[in-house]
């Protein structure tokens, strides 16, 4: 890459991050700035204005009407007591002032639904409190440019899963409401126990948006691997440069039909990239199977690793070819 | 064999060390006093009735599903006397191999604590035979007396008639032994405690800590191996445990936010080596070509091999992510870490055969950690991240964001020259080796442009160059173009539209195949086909597409077709992989006529092709292109489920799913006639695997307090894999653990009782 170009796109990244900064320090940056969330904004107005006066119309005129939504929500955490501490407008924290709805409910164009605003609007409802931690890189992410929303995978009334207020019994079944190719991967023999419910596709992946591909949690993937499987992140004595460089040019995590997640079975899955001489080279066919004429332990069962334990990388000595 | 243990909570003494914490430093303290009201949601106790067919471990692979009580789902929430606070647990599995705890306690807008435990079983195999008795914790020995009548036979035999040291001879000298050999399962266990604690804000700063411990425990299978023809398989005890802590500080406003924070995670091994026993030999000995023995060669070789495993390391840094919103409504987000990882581990010497010395072959002894180079590892490697994007919306309909990220990975230790090696722990190589220390830096940078072209349609446009920088390997600088085109559209009433089509055109600096000899002091000839280029390295193109339509008809009907591809080909590589396709369809159609009933059919099919090419060589590199091979795999995977969820009444429910997945795979050889190999055979069992699972549950409620139930589970499993075919406990040149992953037949009952108290 071009130096210049480089070198304006650090500059870039310092500025952001020292700009967020000043935020912090309290150097306002925009018109409008304020550090309170809205949901404590709306507290502090409704305590300074009368209802009517502001437009709302109070939590018993919504329940009034809308019973069975408010039994709904008194069972998530945005109908628990303790909601009332951070806002005191009840369902016009997120739906907005509802009095003109209230006096004129048969009127369609007052009803103060969350679905009829466009999805930028809809966020920006929830993002009113739900701004930091997950959702700090909402903006530019991966799933707002794609147009979705909050509400694509969350409902505040009627939440399916026992956390995140999901419309599916869980993240995982959640994700996969969208992405059945990954799916199908995780039903394959070979798999992380993601359909036994032990990890979730949230363990890797922030839904939310994230500064790196895929919406993984970490800086890279190997990042995102060493995190459960530590004992691979070295560094070695003796290194394996495709390894280190990226887990996905061996492994499919989503799952595989061949063992350890392998995108292809070993041997083949080395002889994609060893074609040394001798037995790298060799081709390996039925006839070297467990029971072939000419049975060889380069192919059946663990194959290449039997000897190449320490594929991953090795610490010992006498182990440039990663085997001890 | 698996036990039941109880749930320990090592970190416990921690939260109750941290809990008077939050109050402390959170602003306004706690306002909450009084007693707690507990709400238990209804819990069902669960009896289980497994009937298995056989053991294999694959039914109960990360899931503990054996006969016996257990409680599936038990849910206490506390709400404090004015309301704000909260105190909620919830077991999962109580009494199981795969349990789940978790415990949190709450003041609404002021502090949060989360603890959690889980307990992830990994079941590798059952009754596996195992010739070697664990005497330590990381040796596995084999009676003194069996190594020494092995080892009088083989030089019995090589005196006698060293050309009938094969299979046959060695089959019959083992059998006795593997027949009265010890049967084990093979098994680990991850125990997971994390800690997240919100302590609340400080200065308009909110900070968290989190704490992760877990521990690992159990054996894996290990590839261990005392030459070409001596490979045994044994088991990894593993005594790993890891524990990460990160703290963070964040600042999160309307308009901009900062967030920094330090994270650090160390890696402990209880066995820092493993070593085992040579079943054919009591007694150190060498010779150049011991790596092949036993065999009509050789019958020499080490008494015992010994590996180094995963050593400890340590991984620290920080990273400060920012964003701000500028006054046009546009979003500029960047992300900065540094992290260092390090491992500093003694190392083991060259070997463990002492006849390797002076006297056997080597510059001298080389059983003597004294003469390395090195004592221990020293090695280091930094991690450099930088990202950022900048993005949002210009006239009416239109957005764009541009992005840049750079990964810089740069391994900085000291590059180690050995004056040889030590094969297999049976000979010494007089090969000078260097160690690689690797290097490499990611940079992307993209635009993306979104046009609204109706409030129903929109298009986005995309593009993004990712450029690699590389130090010692066989391409030093690639760049990709990587250009998408995607569509959504809801033009159309209860209907929803996606596709989207990406290309992508990798192209390379050069090749340099002579990097691969990097890790020798003084490379010779060529070793590798100069034609082979590295798939992950190598020029490519590739396409991608995805088209998937959503469906509401009616109130009750819905239906989803999702198709997608993608296309790689590697036009540059004579060797290697060639191209790799991979086409998937999804459909779906449920029915929904009311609250009281759910049907709903899923189907999917993936089909992958995969192309490679080699050249067998001897011990130089083969131009002979009759020497040749190529092998086209072809993965067919099919899953089909079917299901029924139905309420009868007020007390009557039922719910019925089955699901069926079959992967069958093909792998087609071919070599021309007249080289080497001369013919090939291909097989087409390249992992052929079979699941029908069917369940089914009736649940009864007799009143509002009382309810009980049944549920039955039904799984079949088959798998014909070449990698396993004919395997037995002993083949020509490895002795196997063998263990049972394959095929069962699972039959599974449960009978609860649900009560609300």
């Amino acid at each position: 890459m071009n130096p210049r170009i480089r070198i304006a796109l650090f500059t870039f990244v310092g500025a952001t991050l020292v700009g967020g900064a000043a935020h912090a320090l309290g150097f306002a940056l925009a018109p409008g700035h304020s550090t309170e969330a809205p949901a404590a904004q709306a507290t502090a107005q409704a305590a300074a204005v009368p209802a009517a006066a502001s437009g709302y119309a109070g939590t018993e005129a919504c329940v009034g009407c809308h019973g069975d939504q408010a039994e709904h929500l008194e069972k998530t955490p945005h109908g628990r007591a303790g909601f009332s501490k951070l806002s005191s407008l009840g369902c016009e924290s997120c739906h907005g002032p509802g009095n003109a709805h209230a006096e004129a409910p048969d009127d369609v164009a007052l009803y103060p639904r969350i679905e009829k605003l466009s999805a930028a609007k809809q966020s920006a409802t929830c993002q009113g409190c739900h701004s930091g931690g997950k959702q700090f890189f909402w903006h530019n992410g991966r799933h707002q440019a794609r147009g979705l929303s909050c509400i694509s995978c969350h409902s505040v009334h009627s939440p399916k899963s026992e956390r995140a207020q999901l419309k599916q019994a869980s993240a995982t079944e959640q994700c996969f409401s969208c992405h059945k190719d990954v799916r199908a991967e995780t039903w394959k023999t070979s798999h992380h126990p993601i359909r036994e419910g032990k990890i979730s596709c949230a363990d890797c992946h922030n839904p939310h948006g994230t500064e790196t591909p895929k919406m993984i949690t970490a800086a890279s993937v190997n990042d995102q691997c060493y995190s459960c499987h530590t004992e691979k992140r070295g560094p070695f004595l003796w290194e394996h440069p495709a390894v280190r460089e990226s887990c996905l040019n061996c492994h499919s995590p989503h799952g595989s039909n061949h063992l350890k997640l392998q995108k292809t079975s070993v041997p083949y899955l080395c002889q994609q990239c060893h074609a040394n001489t001798r037995h790298p080279g060799s081709l390996y066919d039925a006839t070297t199977l467990g029971d072939g004429a000419r049975a060889s332990n380069r192919i059946f069962n663990r194959a290449c690793l039997d000897c190449h334990s320490a594929i991953h990388g090795s610490n010992h000595p006498s182990s440039p070819y990663l085997g001890r | 064999m698996r036990t039941h243990t109880s749930v320990s909570l090592p970190i416990l003494p921690l939260v109750l060390l941290l809990a008077p914490l939050g109050p402390l430093f959170a602003e306004g303290g706690d306002s909450g006093q009084g007693p707690f009201t507990f709400h238990l949601d209804p819990v069902a106790i669960e009896w289980l009735e497994l009937d298995q067919d056989t053991n294999s471990s694959k039914f109960e692979e990360y899931r503990d599903l054996d006969s016996g009580l257990r409680i599936p789902l038990l849910v206490l929430k506390g709400v404090g006397a004015n309301g704000d606070r909260t105190l909620d647990f919830t077991a999962e599995n109580v009494w199981r191999d795969d349990a789940r705890l978790g415990l949190d306690y709450a003041l609404a807008g002021k502090y949060g604590l989360s603890l959690s435990y889980d307990k992830i079983p990994h079941r590798f195999g059952n009754d596996a035979k195992f010739l070697w008795n664990r005497t330590a914790s990381g040796r596995f020995e084999i009676d003194d007396a069996v190594q020494r009548a092995n080892q009088a036979a083989l030089t019995a035999q090589f005196a006698a008639n060293r050309t009938l040291i094969a299979f046959p001879f060695l089959n019959n000298l083992l059998a006795p032994q593997i027949a009265s050999a010890r049967s084990i399962d093979i098994s680990l266990e991850r125990e997971r405690t994390r800690l997240d604690f919100d302590l609340g804000t400080l200065q308009g700063l909110s900070w968290d800590v989190s704490l992760f411990h877990e521990k690992r425990t159990g054996l894996r299978p290990f590839g261990a191996a005392f030459g070409f023809s001596n490979v045994n398989e044994i088991v990894e005890p593993i005594d790993y445990a890891t524990t990460e802590t990160t703290t963070r500080g964040e600042w999160a406003g309307k308009s901009g936010g900062v967030t920094l924070g330090l994270r650090s995670s160390t890696f402990d091994n209880g066995n820092s080596s493993l070593s085992w026993d040579n079943p054919f030999r009591a007694v150190d000995s060498t010779d150049p070509g011991a790596s092949s023995a036993p065999g009509s060669g050789s019958i020499n070789g080490s008494a015992t091999g010994r590996v180094a495993l995963a050593p400890d390391n340590r991984s620290t840094g920080f990273f400060v992510d920012g964003r701000w919103r500028f006054t046009s409504g546009w979003w500029a987000n960047a992300n900065a870490s540094k992290t260092r990882m390090r491992q500093d581990e003694a190392l083991l010497p060259y070997t463990s055969n002492s006849a390797i010395n002076t006297r056997g072959g080597a510059p001298f002894d080389a059983s003597d950690p004294a003469n390395l180079p090195i004592r221990n590892a020293d090695r280091k490697a930094d991690v450099t991240n930088l990202s950022a994007n900048v993005g949002g919306r210009f006239g009416e309909d239109f957005g764009l964001t541009f992005r840049f990220r750079s990964y810089d990975y740069q391994d900085d230790s000291r590059r180690v020259i050995f004056p040889g090696y030590v094969r297999f722990d049976s000979n010494w190589v007089s090969t000078g080796r260097i160690t690689v220390p690797p290097a490499f830096k990611r940079t992307d940078l993209g635009t993306e442009l979104n046009w609204d072209v109706t409030p129903s349609t929109g298009l986005a446009l995309s593009w993004n160059r990712q450029t690699w920088d590389r130090e010692l390997r066989e391409v030093e600088k690639s760049d990709e173009d990587i250009w998408k085109i995607s569509a959504d559209s809801r033009a159309i009433k209860n209907v929803t539209l996606r596709a989207s089509y990406e290309t992508g055109d990798r192209s390379i600096d050069g090749y340099h195949p002579e990097a691969a000899e990097d890790s020798f002091t003084n490379p010779g000839p060529l070793v590798t086909q100069p034609g082979l280029r590295k798939f992950d390295e190598a020029a490519r193109q590739y396409d991608a597409w995805r088209v998937s339509a959503d469906f509401l008809f009616g109130e009750a009907w819905t239906f989803t077709l999702a198709t997608n591809g993608r296309q790689d080909d590697y036009d540059q590589s004579q060797f290697g992989l060639i191209s790799d396709e991979v086409r998937f369809v999804n459909l779906e159609l449920s029915y929904v006529p009311g609250a009281a009933s759910e049907v709903y059919l899923f189907g999917t099919r993936s089909d992958r092709s995969t192309f490679q090419r080699g050249r067998q060589s001897g011990a130089t590199v083969s131009v002979n292109p009759l020497d040749n091979w190529q092998i086209d795999f072809d993965e067919v995977n099919d899953a089909w489920g079917l299901g029924w969820n139905r309420r009868y009444s007020e007390r009557w429910k039922s719910e019925v799913e089955g699901r069926w997945s079959k992967s069958d795979g093909e792998a087609e050889i071919f070599s021309p006639p007249g080289g080497t190999p001369d013919l090939a055979i291909g097989f087409d069992n390249y992992e052929d695997i079979e699941l029908l699972a069917l369940k089914a549950k009736l649940d009864f409620t007799l009143n509002p307090r009382v309810g009980f139930g049944f549920w039955y589970l039904y799984e079949d499993y088959t798998i014909d894999s070449f990698i396993r075919q004919g395997v037995r406990n002993y083949l020509p040149g490895a002795l196997l653990l063998n263990a049972n992953d394959g095929d069962y037949r699972a039959s599974l009952f449960a009978a609860y009782v649900r009560l609300s108290l």
